[in-house]
């Protein structure tokens, strides 16, 4: 473990015990035999600890997947769910320090800035499955809109996040059930869908129907 | 009447289609209920569920009004009284159930990881991840483990809360829509529940199945699937693939009479030796539960719905089957208020009705036991008559009200649901070879 991760773990461990922040990054440092500006080589301040987790909870759960034999034959619908299931997993065992962290963030329009780099991991890794399934064709590649579909997966991700804080089922199945659903939803959209063909049918009848559009 | 008679039998199955179709439109119209809510709550936090609550049962009520013609009548017909409304339900239930979209790929691997700890692909040698059939509540996979082949059945997240919470959505509509007291209908509401959150627990599955297929395992013509405990879990079942066709497939192939009255035989004497010497019995008879092997034998497969019968259900109930209590008014009459088909403050007048009513629908159910030790299930008459007598009572204001104990639903529903399979057998079965005990 290098001085980052033991930090971070440290971190974590007071913010358990005390239920809040150390008082200042002197005490902090202090109590870890460190000096303070070792603490700031690595993190600008304590939201920094608490961003550097969670994406590091994003990478371990990324890695997780694409190591498991089955990755190679999913379809990006499976990957993503793989991703999900496997990410609250991970949680499960930090719930505490999950909701510690969630709950003292401010609530602002868009994500927690605590999650602002676990975002930017998402989204590389959701990207790359997407464009998988575009180039697969398992994807409906819309102009404009396609760019979005991981707008829409983080959206899905923040929305399941919340739902898992206040799920009190037994193992988190409801947890399993909102993401199953959910994400499934969200791919159904991203799939050839009706609207494509009501529009491409529109397309077709503008064109060759014989009535003359006033344009 | 003899028209009615034809429109009735005609009606069934189509009405068994639209039934389905209506279910599945409630599914859609809760779904987005759900949504609707969630998208109110997005700009308002402090929504509370009410506005959900009431959305949801509307619709619900919506659907099960439409049904009280078609399904309402059938069901009558089958407990004799409004225990339909739990029969609506467990259709309901099924129903929906039987729509659910299969589980993903992942969920799978994380339901395993979950419960055993391990990917499947570590438990077993092979392990298909695509389903192959769905079971009520969940579906099934094949796997192979040490050259064996297996079905592994792996239950729906959230099945649970899922018909509890239904259950009580659904009750002070079903209550207002049959016109009957929450105190009436609430021990039938009550068995039905119990019954449906049983099959919902796996590993109790899975200790009834191995009890039940031991203790049937002297019975000719009947085979079980081999059980494995130790790769079951609360969602998941590992058991021995058992290779054969379903019913409806099974008739195609042109059976002869005597090879369908050998597996008519095989699931009377499964049933009467459950029920009169386990007393406890697969109240689930329906023809997905079955399958018949390449050499003629009856599979059983599924153990999820079981239905004790109690000694003071069973003596009274079964009393009624003997020649020498049934033409005995008074000793019918004792076996009657055991059972709360006649209560203690009904009049000289009510008592005379309902002993007339339900003497005749007896007579009419206990033919199979009371026909000299054999019965063509084949004839048609049988099953017209119990429709004629169903359509009947589905018009007497007399039986508006709740009548009989609460065991009355799953053991009716497991009788008709026997006859029924047999009928579409076109079997004909010695009905002696287990006989009801008497006290």
């Amino acid at each position: 473990m290098d001085s980052k991760e033991k930090l971070q773990s440290a971190y974590m461990g007071y913010v358990l015990l005390h239920g809040a922040q150390p008082k200042t990054v002197f005490i902090f440092a202090k109590e870890n035999d460190i000096a303070e500006e070792e603490f700031y080589k690595y993190f600008g301040s304590f939201e920094g600890v608490e961003q550097a987790i969670w994406k590091d909870l994003v990478n371990t759960a990324i890695q997780e997947v694409r190591g498991q034999e089955i990755w190679a034959q999913y379809s990006s619908r499976e990957k993503i769910l793989s991703f999900f299931y496997s990410f609250f997993e991970l949680l499960k065992s930090r719930r505490s320090f999950v909701s510690f962290s969630l709950n003292r963030a401010p609530r602002t329009l868009g994500s927690p800035r605590v999650l602002e780099a676990a975002k930017e991991e998402f989204e590389q890794f959701t990207a790359g499955v997407l464009l998988e399934g575009i180039e697969s064709r398992e994807l409906m590649d819309r102009q404009f809109f396609a760019k979005r579909y991981k707008d829409a997966l983080w959206m899905q991700f923040g929305f399941v996040l919340n739902f898992w804080l206040k799920d009190s089922s037994a193992g988190f199945e409801k947890t399993d059930e909102a993401i199953e659903k959910g994400v499934n939803l969200t791919f159904d959209l991203f799939q050839r869908s009706p609207i494509d063909n009501l529009f491409e049918y529109g397309k077709f009848l503008a064109k060759n129907s014989g009535i003359k559009m006033p344009f | 009447m003899s028209e009615n008679i034809t429109r009735e039998q005609n009606s069934i199955p189509s009405s068994k289609v639209q039934r389905s179709t209506r279910f599945v439109k409630t599914g859609f119209k809760i779904g987005g209920n759900y949504v609707k809510h969630y998208s109110k709550k997005l700009f308002n936090p402090d929504l509370s569920k009410d506005q959900l609550n009431e959305d949801n049962a509307a619709d619900i009520y919506a659907s099960l009004s439409e049904l009280k013609g078609s399904a309402l009548k059938v069901a009558q017909m089958l407990s004799m009284d409004k225990n339909i409304l739990p029969k609506a339900y467990v259709n309901q239930f099924s129903q929906s159930q039987y729509n659910a979209p299969p589980l993903s790929g992942p969920l799978i691997v994380q339901t395993f990881r979950k419960y055993h700890g391990k990917t499947p692909d570590r438990i077993f040698d092979e392990f298909n991840l695509r389903s192959t059939n769905a079971a009520s509540i969940g579906q099934v996979h094949q796997a192979m483990l040490n050259g064996k082949k297996l079905a592994v059945k792996i239950q729906y997240p959230g099945v649970g809360d899922a018909i509890s919470s239904d259950l009580k959505m659904v009750k002070p509509f079903a209550f207002r829509l049959l016109g009957m007291s929450e105190k009436e209908l609430e021990v039938y509401m009550k068995e039905v529940e119990e019954r449906l959150l049983e099959e919902t627990d796996y590993e109790l599955e899975v200790r009834r199945s191995v009890k039940f297929s031991e203790a049937c395992a002297g019975l000719d013509n009947i085979v079980f699937p081999e059980y494995y405990p130790e790769l079951s879990s609360k969602r998941t079942i590992t058991m021995g693939w058992l290779e054969g066709r379903h019913l409806k497939e099974y008739l195609q192939t042109n059976p002869s009479q005597q090879e369908r009255n050998r597996i008519g035989q095989a699931l009377w004497d499964f049933y009467n030796f459950q029920e009169h010497e386990l007393r406890a019995v697969h109240a689930d008879p329906h023809p997905g539960n079955f399958l018949i092997t390449e050499d003629g034998k009856l599979g059983v497969i599924d153990f999820g719905c079981i239905k004790e019968l109690p000694d003071d259900f069973y003596y009274p109930f079964f009393s009624l089957v003997s020649n020498e209590v049934f033409t005995n008014k008074e000793k019918t009459l004792q076996a009657f208020r055991d059972l709360e088909m006649i209560l203690p403050g009904d009049n000289e007048a009510q008592i005379e009705f309902y002993y007339r009513s339900y003497s005749e629908m007896i007579g009419l159910f206990t033919k199979p036991y009371t026909s000299g030790g054999s019965f063509d299930f084949s004839r048609g008459e049988f099953f017209e008559e119990i429709y004629a007598y169903g359509e009947k009572i589905a018009r007497m204001p007399e039986f508006k009200q709740a009548r009989g104990v609460k065991h009355f639903i799953y053991t009716n529903r497991t009788n008709f649901g026997l006859y029924n399979i047999l009928h579409e057998l076109r079997a004909t079965v010695r009905t002696d070879t287990f006989p009801p005990h008497l006290r």
